[in-house]
């Protein structure tokens, strides 16, 4: 019976390079291993899930080439041009819907079973095969609920359970976790971190929740408007983000604006400048953006030279973490800083009061404005700048 | 004396009209609610028999018909004439609930179908037909109890020869021309009964309406 793992040498890669310009733009080129959980994240509308359809058969581009386990799903090479595409009932694909999607009708059971229902075997091997997958995933004693009668977390385990069944090629999350309390979500992760171990299957996960992609992905791809900005694991993404979209895209704290030239990085129109190494790919006297994490910051009561005086504008406490955000009065930049308790109380941080910051130069993160490579920008990143 | 003729006519009639009527429906309401651009026009033309006067349905059946014969049968005044015009006539009341019906069906249901290694039949036999049998229920009841009920065209077609024509409706008429109000009452009565019971079910009196997936 073929529900069992994939065999290690059926070698299940993803390889896909899609582009449309209706109804919404579209550039996107992907290579997602087997095993490996591959993260889409980006603003709603930003063409994610399209891509996910795209790779499921259920949304056609324009053009591109998607390749799956070394087979040929979809492959046009110009807008006009002839059009190779596999039916999505032939695509081999798990897909798991943000809504579940399971068939109303039929209990959790039949919902497996008819995943199978192309797959050979007699109808009882199928039941059995069925049944087998809702144990694995946890669900067996509902194996003949109706779907309105299961929680919603319940209803997408039943939705995985039917989604692998068929030992599919690939897995295609959509959203899977959105419409699930978070407690439930917590143990869906875990089931899903669990599985990924056993399936030899590339795995992409389409969310708009950046904590969610860090949590269980290998690596991110942020797309914006259509557009793959950057694919990079969590880490480095949170670190080195390759343009100021990324970086405002992915939430990081503290980012700015400045001129770069020669090493030297002049903060906007203020006084201060930092020294930078970085690989000679910026060009001289270019606008930059440019980001510190936290622990390039340090914070001092006292004046020193390369310090720079700022005001502390609010400081919000929560249990034993403070979050301060400091205003630069000169220039009227706001920086945010996590310290814990003790520590504001040690620098005597109260609001108003006056302190001065240090920059670990080494720390800092220069970047283009907006994507370089990309034609097809309408919108400047620094228009919509924090 | 109640007509039993006129009523077995009319329920044979009404039973040959959802035999036929019915798949063709089905098939015709599914392939209207996977929308295109010739959607409205078709809609349009499929809902005219709501809006045109009977007389003027009537008029065109008989100049269509007109001695033209179907298997070595009259199609004027005759029950095959009397099917064909009732199967054109109840159109819209037997697609328009079972096209309802399939718009119902939520497309990522469907989309699973799909990615579930379904294809088109089997999607349309195993999750569509099964999601929509209430529609379809619906436009059945809804079409036996307007083809009993059915006057206009009828008349204008059929005649009212006894037993090949004259339906239930017509003989109430003759008996109410004839002043037999006794007859004319007990045959009303039992259309009445009828109707009320098609439709009855059409709104869904036995069992609950099905419903979407849950969205907890």
């Amino acid at each position: 019976m073929g529900y069992s793992v994939n065999p290690k040498q059926d070698l299940s890669v993803l390889k896909l390079h899609i582009q449309q310009t209706v109804p919404n733009p579209l550039a996107i080129k992907l290579e997602v291993g087997d095993g490996e959980i591959h993260a889409l994240v980006g603003p709603s509308g930003s063409g994610k899930t399209s891509v996910l359809r795209s790779i499921a058969g259920l949304h056609h581009p324009e053009m591109g080439h998607i390749e799956c386990a070394n087979r040929v799903w979809l492959n046009r090479d110009s807008a006009r041009g002839p059009r190779v595409a596999q039916d999505a009932s032939l695509r081999s694909c798990g897909f798991l819907f943000q809504q579940y999607a399971l068939f109303p009708h039929l209990s959790a059971l039949e919902n497996v079973r008819i995943a199978l229902h192309n797959n050979g075997g007699s109808r009882a091997e199928q039941m059995q095969c069925a049944h087998d997958w809702l144990a694995q995933l946890n669900i067996a004693e509902l194996a003949n609920r109706l779907p309105r009668q299961i929680s919603g977390g319940q209803q997408q385990r039943v939705a995985l359970a039917r989604a692998l069944a068929r030992s599919p090629k690939i897995l295609l999350l959509d959203e899977p976790f959105s419409a699930i309390d978070i407690p439930t979500r917590q143990t869906l992760y875990q089931t899903l971190a669990e599985l990924r171990k056993r399936l030899h299957i590339p795995i992409i996960l389409v969310t708009h929740d950046l904590r969610e992609a860090h949590l269980l992905a290998d690596r991110i791809t942020v797309i914006d408007q259509g557009v793959g900005l950057q694919t990079a694991n969590a880490n480095d993404l949170f670190a080195k983000p390759r343009n100021a979209r990324v970086a405002q895209l992915v939430g990081i704290p503290n980012l700015f604006q400045g001129v770069f030239n020669a090493g030297r990085l002049q903060w906007g129109s203020s006084p201060w400048a930092f020294q930078i190494s970085d690989k000679g790919k910026i060009p001289p006297q270019s606008q930059v953006a440019w980001v510190i994490p936290q622990a390039g910051l340090s914070v001092h009561s006292t004046s020193q030279d390369g310090r720079i005086p700022c005001r502390v504008k609010r400081i919000s406490t929560l249990g034993q973490i403070a979050v301060i955000e400091f205003v630069i009065e000169a220039i009227t930049e706001t920086l945010t800083w996590e310290a814990s308790a003790a520590e504001v109380r040690r620098l005597g941080l109260e609001q108003d009061a006056l302190v001065y910051l240090e920059f670990n130069c080494d720390l800092i993160h220069i970047m283009p404005l907006r994507p370089i490579n990309d034609p097809r920008r309408f919108m400047s990143a620094a228009d919509s700048a924090p | 004396m109640l007509d039993t003729q006129a009523i077995a006519l009319s329920l044979t009639l009404a039973f040959w009209t959802l035999v036929l009527l019915i798949p063709f429906g089905i098939w015709i309401a599914h392939r209207l609610a996977d929308a295109g651009s010739w959607k409205s026009w078709a809609e349009a033309a499929l809902a005219l028999p709501l809006v045109l006067p009977p007389t003027v349905l009537g008029y065109y059946f008989i100049v269509a018909f007109a001695g033209k014969s179907l298997f070595g049968e009259p199609l004027v005044f005759s029950f095959t004439g009397l099917l064909i015009a009732s199967f054109i006539v109840n159109l819209p009341f037997a697609i328009q609930p079972i096209q309802r019906a399939f718009e119902a069906i939520p497309p990522e249901i469907k989309e699973a179908a799909k990615v579930s290694g379904l294809n088109t039949w089997q999607r349309f036999r195993l999750i569509e037909l099964p999601l929509a049998w209430r529609g379809i229920l619906s436009g059945a009841a809804m079409t036996f109890a307007h083809t009993l009920g059915e006057f206009g065209v009828v008349l204008m077609v059929g005649g009212a020869i006894p037993g090949e024509t004259k339906t239930a409706s017509i003989a109430i008429y003759d008996k109410v021309q004839a002043f037999d109000t006794a007859g004319a009452g007990s045959l009303s009565l039992i259309l009445l009964i009828i109707s009320l019971i098609a439709i009855a079910v059409s709104y869904g009196v036995f069992g609950k309406p099905q419903t979407g997936s849950q969205r907890a």
